[in-house]
């Protein structure tokens, strides 16, 4: 009976995964399909796929101000020191939030998240006028900091939930060890907590490599990321349909690696061996 | 020895003396987070709530205070209303779709099949791709006269005519929540998975030797443990809702006529097109108040134990 | 009393010195400029994409450091991002950009922040090469010159560019066009001279098949070859709820005797008038009556409509540049002007290349649009599609062969429509004002509105947004 659930759930899964995965398979086709009957119907199945909308995007050659193999790596860079910026201050903010008790918390707890309840389309003004005025248009900071605020709710509240989920007893077995707090959350804690900080790295991770608007406003060149070179590819006169898709492929490729590769983090059961 | 509860707060009578210790230390560990959020609120806060009360003009002379007269703009437009309940429906109608989802498949993606990994990585896709490329390639696979959705269901006999989704307010709404639950449903799925990897297996393994049924597993030893971050996603879903703009611009612009208008596409247009920041200020912040009422009902129903804010 | 003479004759004295003080300012030589500005290492220059032709400035960057010394470092983005910046940008007072691209509707908004460059067009020094009387006069006006402090006047047109006439009636020139934008049709040359489908035409009507010239003819020629069992429609329209179905409706508007800029000068809407219900019921007709549109015309933009009309979808299409089919298609393309009604009244939008007033290099930023919009610079464009606004390039586009060949009559339409185009209203909020429209005529098109409610709605709450902006009817 179980192998027979399992064959179901399978095929269940499989079929989902290529209806969800059809736009993204356009996508794809699209990027390797000469650019001038990417619009053809009926589709073209029959076709000599070529490389040269990857080409044109990474090397620049499309009406676009800057090759997109550069903003990439800004991106890469952005996304990263954003995320690690998150959780470096979302950690032990989480453990305050679990494990402590002081009065005020709760108001803390409400601020943080109101933090994100203000729509971007209209704070991105104040913080453009502010960031110029103190010189920080177009510099890496620029981005990070929000980048970093943005997902720091998120991140705390998975990694306080993922902490609770911890028993404590782990922590008081090692607190009548004579281990400091600081030890507590370095060395047990953390580790536990892995499934809940590759989660919430991926999602803060990904909002951050997508994010468009503060993007847009905040940086002219020297720190565009790839959301504003994909946006340059569709305009009034139409989209640029080979170049689009060659550069969402060459964005969306990444993540696609970063989660095979951490999937197994992330639904890593935990052990509680080290109680008993 | 000190008695603690099972999540780890102090009982009585040791708490008066840990207590002060805890505040300190609970500040100093709350610290770094609350200045990095700081610099990023509390500066532009300012400013809008100043700016909330004039006619400001940024690009030339004209400023002045108007008292009121922004906000009884923003509530008093005929649009703002029916737009309001589109919001509204949209975020109901896509969370409620992408909770369920989200549940369904982080359960299934939660075996230890062998092609799990690359499935995972498969299903949260949809996250990796920015909202406005997703809008875009959704636009052009639905329509009528030359996208692939039209084409192969009319050629495999499933429909007659073609449908016009973005003509007509019913299938436009099913569009636009479609790209939403499409995009977001990852986003659910991938808190749950992380949740799903804290359920504790004795439990469980316990309870099978009784002889419950997976449905009763479900129900009484996975369920109370996903509570907290069924919560999580929820909330964070709503507000995130909410604040849509980027893809509904792009898919439908609000159309057709004004069916599709969200408040975001609103504001978008007094910000950054007209460039009215007054008005754009009183209506953000009359957004966030709504909001703020909106999310603390929300973790009240959600119930004890959720661990959002409370203990 | 002898004292009061002397103060009646020193103020005498004093009135006529400062009499001749003034005549002499009048006579007084223009400030000089530029001699003593040093070369900038590179300039910045904010650009539109393919909206505006970057294809074409891009090409020309290496004849500008040939010719200057020093690079321009172009950014481009497309049309939303690119207000948004340009918007941003100068609320901040940032001198980043020396240059901006200034699409027509942004303007009215930005006249405090785009540096006047009237008097460096007077310069004979810094303008003896502009040749100003190049411009095609009706969208220079159009474009480029307005008066600071009440953005919503027009400077009544004349026949060519005269900036000290501009000048002295109290305007300023804000920056000199670089791209004309402007509705013409596109048809498929190859159906139209097939003598299958001319003889069938003939046969059904009794006229000769040719491009319509006017709205009843495209009408008939539309729902002759509109058929629907071989994917093929007469025409494409942008009815889709955007900007574009403004554009398609004060064309109309215009085209059935009304005035095409919606709003007049004295702040009254003149779009819900019987020429504009008859407008909107015509355009209604087509969509929804006739059906010689494509599926999907509802919520089609200027990109659905383009890339219908490639596919071979329609044998017309409406739109502001220049056309192609896919290769699987087999077909040519050929323009005419679009139908004249009552009168005619194609929209049209230029864009323009401005100065930044916080610029640290004002003059040879002007320097530099100077030279992009040279006929030099606009000749050698040509071959990308740049859309000219100097007669003479487009004197030089029609003796080109190459250019006929490669983009058919497209350039002599679009001169000859240019000198019919009409602009839009001159409005700080016109994004709104736009949106109140477009959903009528959106609501109109897909039947769920009549055409005099929905004019009639719009034009309230157009009148009500008006009110909000400090517009008051005069």
């Amino acid at each position: 009976m179980r192998s027979l659930a399992s064959i179901v759930a399978r095929l269940v899964l499989w079929a989902s995964a290529a209806a969800v995965l059809f736009p993204i398979l356009w996508v794809v086709l699209t990027a390797f399909k000469p650019a001038e009957i990417s619009q053809a119907l009926p589709p073209v199945w029959d076709f000599q796929p070529t490389l040269d909308n990857f080409r044109n995007v990474l090397v620049g050659a499309t009406y676009t101000s800057q090759s997109f193999g550069v903003l990439i790596v800004h991106s890469f860079v952005v996304t990263f020191a954003s995320t690690l910026l998150g959780l470096l201050v979302a950690v032990p903010a989480a453990y305050a939030l679990a494990r402590l008790r002081f009065r005020g918390k709760h108001g803390a707890a409400s601020w943080v998240l109101s933090t994100i309840m203000f729509p971007p389309v209209v704070s991105v003004i104040p913080v453009f006028i502010i960031a110029s005025r103190l010189g920080l248009t177009d510099t890496w900071p620029v981005l990070v900091v929000p980048y970093a605020a943005f997902g720091l709710p998120m991140m705390i509240w998975m990694l306080r939930s993922s902490i609770k989920q911890i028993p404590f007893e782990i922590e008081e077995a090692a607190m009548m060890d004579g281990c400091s707090r600081s030890e507590i959350l370095r060395h047990i804690v953390l580790p536990l907590l892995t499934p809940g900080v590759v989660s919430a790295s991926l999602l803060g991770g990904m909002m951050s490599w997508n994010e468009f608007l503060f993007a847009l406003t905040l940086t002219r060149s020297a720190v565009k990321t790839a959301p504003v070179g994909i946006s340059e590819f569709t305009n009034m006169y139409g989209t640029q349909w080979g170049s689009l898709t060659a550069a969402a492929t060459v964005t969306v490729a990444p993540i696609l690696v970063i989660t095979v590769i951490l999937r197994r983090r992330v639904v890593e059961g935990l052990t509680f061996g080290a109680v008993k | 020895m000190t008695a603690h509860g099972a999540t780890g707060e102090l009982k009585a009578p040791a708490r008066g003396l840990r207590l002060s210790r805890d505040a300190a230390l609970g500040w100093l560990l709350m610290s770094p987070a609350l200045l990095l959020l700081a610099t990023m609120a509390i500066a532009p806060a300012i400013y809008l709530v100043y700016v909330s009360f004039r006619h400001e003009n940024l690009l030339g002379p004209g400023s002045a205070y108007v008292g009121l007269q922004n906000y009884a703009r923003v509530l008093s437009d005929a649009g703002a209303w029916s737009d309001a309940l589109s919001t509204l429906q949209f975020v109901v109608l896509s969370v409620a779709i992408e909770m369920a989802l989200g549940l369904g498949l982080a359960l299934l993606l939660n075996r230890r099949l062998p092609e799990t990994n690359l499935l995972t990585a498969l299903f949260i896709l949809p996250l990796g791709v920015a909202p406005v490329v997703s809008a875009l390639v959704f636009r052009v696979l639905l329509d009528p006269a030359y996208g692939w959705i039209d084409y192969y269901l009319q050629s495999w006999g499933l429909i007659a005519e073609p449908i016009d989704w973005l003509g007509n307010p019913v299938t436009a709404w099913v569009a636009v929540i479609g790209l939403d639950v499409w995009q977001w449903t990852p986003f659910v799925t991938l808190i749950l998975l992380a949740a799903l990897s804290g359920v504790p297996s004795e439990p469980k393994e316990a309870a099978i030797l009784d002889g419950a049924g997976p449905l009763a597993l479900f129900w009484h030893i996975t369920l109370p443990f996903l509570r907290p971050f069924l919560a999580i996603a929820a909330v964070l879903r709503v507000i995130e809702a909410f604040k849509t703009f980027g893809s509904i611009f792009v898919l439908t612009g609000g159309g057709p006529g004004a069916s599709t208008e969200v408040v975001n596409l609103t504001l978008y247009r007094i910000a950054l097109q007209d460039f009215d920041i007054g008005a754009a200020a009183a209506l953000g912040l009359v957004f966030l108040a709504f909001l703020s009422i909106i999310t603390s009902q929300l973790v009240k129903a959600l119930g004890r134990n959720t661990d959002i804010l409370e203990d | 009393m002898i004292d009061n003479l002397g103060a009646y004759l020193s103020r005498r004295n004093f009135l006529a010195l400062g009499a001749s003080l003034a005549g002499a300012a009048a006579f007084a030589p223009r400030p000089a400029f530029a001699a003593a500005a040093a070369k900038p290492a590179s300039l910045n220059m904010l650009y539109a994409t393919s909206e505006a032709d970057s294809d074409a400035i891009k090409a020309a960057l290496p004849d500008f450091k040939a010719a200057f010394g020093f690079d321009v470092n172009l950014e481009t983005m497309p049309y939303n991002a690119l207000q948004q910046k340009v918007f941003a940008e100068l609320a901040s007072s940032s001198p980043y950009y020396d240059a901006m691209i200034v699409d027509t509707p942004w303007m009215p908004a930005l006249t405090n922040k785009i540096e006047p460059i009237t008097d460096m067009t007077l310069d004979s020094e810094l303008s003896g090469d502009l040749d100003i009387k190049d411009f095609i006069a009706k969208v220079f006006f159009d474009t480029a010159v307005f008066k600071r402090d009440a953005s919503n006047q027009h400077f009544p047109a004349t026949d060519t560019v005269d900036p000290a006439a501009i000048k002295a009636a109290g305007f300023e020139i804000f920056g000199l066009p670089i791209q004309a934008n402007v509705l013409t049709l596109a048809y498929r040359k190859d159906l139209f001279d097939d003598p299958a489908h001319q003889q069938a035409y003939k046969a059904k009507t009794g006229k000769d098949l040719a491009p319509p010239a006017d709205w009843d003819e495209f009408a008939a020629v539309a729902a002759y070859f509109t058929d629907p069992s071989k994917r093929r429609w007469g025409t494409t329209l942008m009815a889709g709820a955007g900007d574009w179905a403004t554009d398609d409706f004060k064309t109309l508007l215009a085209g059935f005797g009304g005035d095409g800029h919606m709003i007049d000068d004295k702040f009254e809407t003149v779009f819900d008038s019987p020429e504009g219900v008859a407008a909107l019921t015509y355009y209604a007709d087509l969509i929804d009556t006739r059906k010689v549109t494509p599926p999907g015309t509802t919520s089609a933009s200027w990109d659905n409509v383009a890339t219908s009309f490639a596919d071979g979808l329609t044998a017309m299409s409406m739109n502001y540049h220049d056309l192609s089919l896919i290769p699987t298609v087999k077909g040519s393309v050929a323009y005419a002007e679009i139908p004249r009604g009552k009168s005619v009244g194609p929209h049209f939008g230029t864009w323009m290349l401005s100065v930044n007033s916080f610029s640290k290099n004002k003059e040879w930023a002007y320097r530099a649009i100077k030279w992009f919009t040279s006929a030099a610079t606009q000749t050698k464009a040509l071959a990308h599609q740049l859309h000219p606004t100097r007669a003479s390039v487009y004197a030089a586009a029609a003796a080109d062969p190459a250019l006929s060949a490669k983009f058919g009559n497209f350039y002599d339409v679009l001169g000859k429509s240019l000198a019919v185009g009409v602009g839009r209203p001159r409005l700080t909020n016109y994004g709104d004002v736009d949106r109140a429209i477009w959903v009528a005529v959106n609501n109109v098109a897909r039947g769920a509105a009549k055409p005099e409610d929905a004019l009639k709605k719009a034009a309230g709450e157009v009148r009500e947004l008006l009110k909000q902006a400090g517009y008051k009817a005069i």
